[in-house]
């Protein structure tokens, strides 16, 4: 049986991103069902029963992260829609804001009305220019016809939305360097705890939810928990997802099936196949750069949380790359690196030094300048930066060093041993890689 | 079991010792302990003298958790925490020095030592650097990083006083918290991102403001150097002699780095009741006063009234005596009158009135003021005097314009006949003027250095300057502190408090004043509001005289 698009239902729709395309395919008829319906502990019950968990990468159940807000209400709650999307391999949000704005919108709405948030804040990328324009147009939509502002659909229930752009950095989509950046701020991640739900925005307790995930809030209020619940691997991986293909595919790009699609069915039928009929699999990144490599004889796995967690790796972004075997793993990392060199903030000390020096070992073994130390050195380096930073981003570039080495050491032993790279260095600028951009 | 088991099976907790309800009981390295409720990990380590090592944190401002040298073990956290943000629990057992802290420090050590430049041999801060005394305790002692160095601007000045070098600085961020948080300046940032990252000031906003000295003294390693110190010593020569700034009423604890008879650096001494951490520069430089004035080295007679001097201070003094004396003769107390300082010790203004009021009979004493700006809200105080409190506790009377003003007015008028100036120089202040001065037939002047006042005296007798002789002042607040004495006297100096002793005796003054001490017990037992008080009861910090 085919899948049934729940999350891209609309975006093929000429004129997608308008209120009239959205509210003609049943778009804020949850809102309206919540509204009258449920209180917002009901709300979040629901949720809850759902069994949703959190599409920005780390799957924390976002009933639960929503539970976690003080009972106390001597200060206003913010929720901070985290459209940052900016791993590497990843672009599942950016069709959302564009194609379908209404149906984050509504999301929005409901989850600050469960978490009984009043003030909205939706901060979106930088680089997203078009994507910030139609927001802002859905949001005037949106106020226009009553979903936003006072008394809403009159349920009594207020609430604002503000959008603030990003000025284009990585780890603004960090969520306590977010709520800097939102501050007017250098984007620095916060030590934690406090945790954002207790101390926010403007010091005030924050949830701070993904785009995706706010999009699957709105079809919980549509069809109610039982039915969400029922799609995908019940019960820890349930509802539909969002899966970047990117890479050596014939068809790259966003495909929505429910949490839990093999990997392979995934590359070979969604995404149309290997690009090249004669470069086999090689290795697949399943969830974005941060996440941990599967060479190709682990890539028979499901793709869903928990299955990936099992099998090494994690779903992350669910932002899928496809290596075929033409791919040099160590420029493949050096290309990675010099992302994360280039972007990590530099606040504390064994990420903003760690990622550089990545960097220049990977580049002079890729140049063929490598010694047979360096390949253990890197294991090292990065199990001296892992679990040692402010923030996940310590993770995020040493889970791909770490797995990247480990997994194809003998790649990067024989760039020490033949004094270059094999495949002659030509897929990756080694020099616009060596971590001076800045 | 056999006898044999090795005890590094993890031994069983030591029982905690109980908690009250606003305290908590822990392990740290198996050593039970009770703290506060809100101690950190660190500060609690810290109460049983465990250090563990740190950069960013610093008690005086905000924690950033950003060097992660301070990273512990606690049980059942899966990660490592940061001893500086991690509140103390009940119950809880930190490890601060097992071999996964070890060796998560020998890391750090590394990662920070990779873009430094390593350049101790020509860095100021060499000898009390952060990374010297952590690399030798916690560091590999080498180094697996082979590349090229990420390259920053060195002896950049960003201030009138600070030189930045954005090699050595390991990017802890004291600065900026510093120059956000307590100056409240704000005018330091730190720019780009990963491994060129950097400090830096805005632009057209230089690191100018009356505290950015502190900064160089909480930067841990050498990226901060201030200019007036910049290879004048090597740090490890250094002598710090705790004392009190003279600069204003304040009193902010110092220390005075001192080598060679000479006074190298002011810095900052902790003092929770009077001024933390800091001291503002205008204090920080004050120093350097003492060697940039021409100095009063040694007695000076140029009216004699009696006999040949014995030698050069017996006879200033013999001079000094028989020209008051014969004033005194001629035309009676009431032509006797003197100017003290409230920037002189407790010790000094007690003996002034003794001897000047008491026994010589100078009919009028009086204490100028010295006011400039404003009070700050920080430590800077408009009274720019260290003792103008102390001179009101002694009876010689708090600074008064008017008082002054009188007798500069009799002096003028010829009703003065004879003059006493002790630290103070209404010449070259324009209080008095020459023509006035030459109206008089005794000008007796105490200082440390040939002020105008000083070089127009009769007899002018060479005082210690600030750092060269103890004594106890009281600052606004009322607490009395002990400066203290860091360099021996320049020539033939005299405490001012001996020298007047010495006049006196030439009066007849009763007793003998051996020491600054001697003379701060006799004021304690004369004077109500220094009752109880002796050098050794003001101790290191001071103490709050009894308000009358």
């Amino acid at each position: 049986m085919a899948y049934e698009p729940l999350l891209l239902r609309n975006i093929a729709k000429p004129g997608s991103e308008t209120i009239d395309i959205s509210l003609a395919s049943g778009g804020y008829q949850g809102l309206r069902r919540v509204l009258k319906e449920l209180t917002p502990e009901k709300f979040l019950e629901e949720v809850k029963a759902a069994g949703l968990r959190g599409r920005g990468g780390a799957g924390f159940p976002t009933g639960m992260k929503w539970s976690f807000l003080p009972k106390t209400r001597d200060k206003p709650r913010y929720l901070c829609v985290n459209a940052d999307e900016s791993e590497p391999g990843t672009f599942k949000d950016r069709l959302l804001i564009e194609r379908d704005p209404h149906l984050v919108l509504e999301g929005i709405i409901l989850s600050c009305f469960a978490i009984e948030s009043r003030r909205a804040f939706f901060y979106i990328r930088g680089e997203f220019h078009k994507g910030a324009r139609i927001f802002a147009r859905a949001v005037e939509e949106a106020y226009a016809r009553g979903f936003l502002g006072k008394n809403i659909l009159g349920s009594g229930y207020d609430l604002e939305v503000t959008i603030y752009r990003g000025a284009g950095a990585y780890i603004c989509g960090e969520e306590t360097a977010l709520l800097e950046s939102l501050e007017g701020k250098r984007g620095l991640p916060r030590i934690k705890p406090p945790f954002p739900a207790i101390v926010g925005l403007y010091g005030c307790p924050t949830i701070i939810n993904n785009v995706e995930t706010l999009a699957n809030v709105t079809l919980i209020a549509e069809r109610g928990a039982a039915w969400y619940a029922g799609i995908g691997r019940p019960p820890k991986n349930t509802g539909p997802k969002l899966y970047c293909v990117s890479g050596h595919v014939k068809r790259p790009g966003v495909y929505e099936a429910a949490l839990g699609i093999p990997l392979m069915e995934l590359i070979n039928e969604r995404a149309g196949g290997m690009l090249h009929a004669d470069r086999p699999l090689k290795a697949v990144i399943p969830g974005g750069s941060s996440m941990r490599i599967l060479p190709a004889a682990k890539c028979d796995v499901l793709m869903d949380f928990d299955s990936l967690v099992a099998a090494g790796s994690m779903l992350g972004s669910a932002g899928v790359v496809v290596m075929d075997q033409s791919t040099c793993m160590v420029g493949a990392l050096l290309n990675l690196a010099g992302f994360y060199a280039h972007e990590s903030c530099g606040q504390c000390t064994p990420c903003r030094e760690g990622t550089g020096w990545f960097v220049k070992i990977l580049t002079r073994l890729e140049r063929g300048e490598g010694r047979a130390e360096d390949v253990d050195l890197l294991i090292d380096v990065a199990s001296r930066v892992e679990g040692n930073t402010i923030c996940p981003f310590g993770e995020a570039i040493a889970w791909p060093i770490d797995s990247y080495v480990k997994t194809f050491r003998a790649e990067f032993e024989a760039h020490v041993t033949r004094r270059g790279c094999p495949k002659g260095a030509a897929a990756f600028e080694v020099n616009a890689m060596s971590g001076t951009g800045h | 079991m056999a006898e044999t088991t090795p005890p590094a099976t993890p031994a069983a907790q030591p029982a905690l010792p109980p908690a009250g309800p606003d305290e908590v009981a822990l392990t740290i390295d198996g050593r039970p302990l009770v703290v506060k409720k809100g101690t950190t990990v660190l500060q609690a380590a810290e109460t049983i003298g465990l250090l563990v090592p740190h950069y960013c944190y610093h008690p005086g401002l905000s924690i950033a958790g950003n060097c992660r040298m301070c990273l512990v073990e606690i049980d059942k956290m899966p990660k490592l925490q940061i001893g500086c943000a991690t509140q103390a629990a009940q119950g809880m057992v930190v490890r601060t020095a097992n071999e996964r802290v070890t060796r998560m420090r020998r890391g750090i050590m590394e990662f920070l030592l990779i873009n430094h430049p390593l350049d101790c041999p020509i860095c100021d801060q060499a000898g009390e650097c952060r990374l010297q005394q952590y690399e030798a305790a916690y560091g590999a002692g080498f180094s697996r990083f082979n590349e090229e160095k990420v390259h920053a601007p060195k002896r950049e000045s960003i201030g009138p006083h600070v030189m930045f070098d954005g090699e050595r600085c390991i990017k802890c961020t004291r600065c900026i918290r510093f120059t956000d948080e307590v100056s409240q300046s704000h005018e330091l940032g730190l720019f780009q991102r990963g491994d060129h990252a950097i400090i830096g000031t805005f632009p057209g906003k230089p690191l100018d403001n009356p505290y950015s000295g502190n900064t160089v003294d909480i930067c841990p390693v050498g990226a901060l150097t201030l200019k007036e110190f910049r290879f004048k010593a090597r740090v490890w020569f250094l002598k710090d002699v705790p004392s009190v700034c003279g600069g204003c009423a304040r009193g902010c604890n110092v220390n005075l780095a001192t080598y060679r008879n000479r006074i190298h650096r002011m810095t900052p001494r902790f003092n929770p009741e009077v001024n933390d951490y800091w001291m503002c520069d205008p204090g920080r430089l004050s120093y350097q006063a003492l060697e940039e004035r021409p100095r009063l080295a040694g007695p000076v007679v140029r009216r004699a009234a009696g006999a040949g001097p014995a030698d050069a201070w017996s006879g200033a003094l013999d001079a000094a005596a028989a020209l008051l004396r014969g004033v005194k003769e001629r035309s009676g107390d009431q032509a006797l009158a003197a100017l003290v300082s409230a920037r002189l010790t407790v010790e000094d203004l007690f003996m002034a009135r003794r001897v000047l009021a008491e026994t010589i009979g100078v009919s009028r004493l009086a204490v100028p003021p010295h006011q400039d700006g404003e009070d700050d809200r920080l430590l800077i105080r408009r009274d720019k005097t260290p003792n103008g409190r102390g001179a009101a506790l002694v009876g010689v009377g708090a600074p008064h314009a008017g008082r002054v003003r009188e007798i500069v007015d009799d002096v003028a008028t010829g009703r003065v006949r004879a003059l006493v100036v002790i630290g103070e120089d209404p010449l070259g202040e324009g209080l008095l003027t020459s023509a006035a001065l030459a109206k008089l037939e005794a000008l007796v002047v105490i200082d440390w250095w040939r002020s105008p006042t000083a070089e127009a005296a009769d007899v002018a007798l060479p005082a210690c300057g600030y750092g060269e002789a103890e004594g106890v002042f009281v600052n606004f607040e009322g607490r009395a502190q002990r400066a203290r004495a860091a360099v021996r006297p320049t020539g033939l100096a005299d405490p001012t408090w001996r020298i007047l002793a010495a006049l006196g005796s030439r009066f007849g003054l009763p007793g003998d004043y051996p020491s600054a001490s001697g003379v701060f017990d006799e004021v304690a037992a004369t004077a109500p509001a220094f009752a109880g008080l002796s050098y050794r009861a003001l101790g290191e910090l001071g103490v709050r005289v009894q308000e009358t």
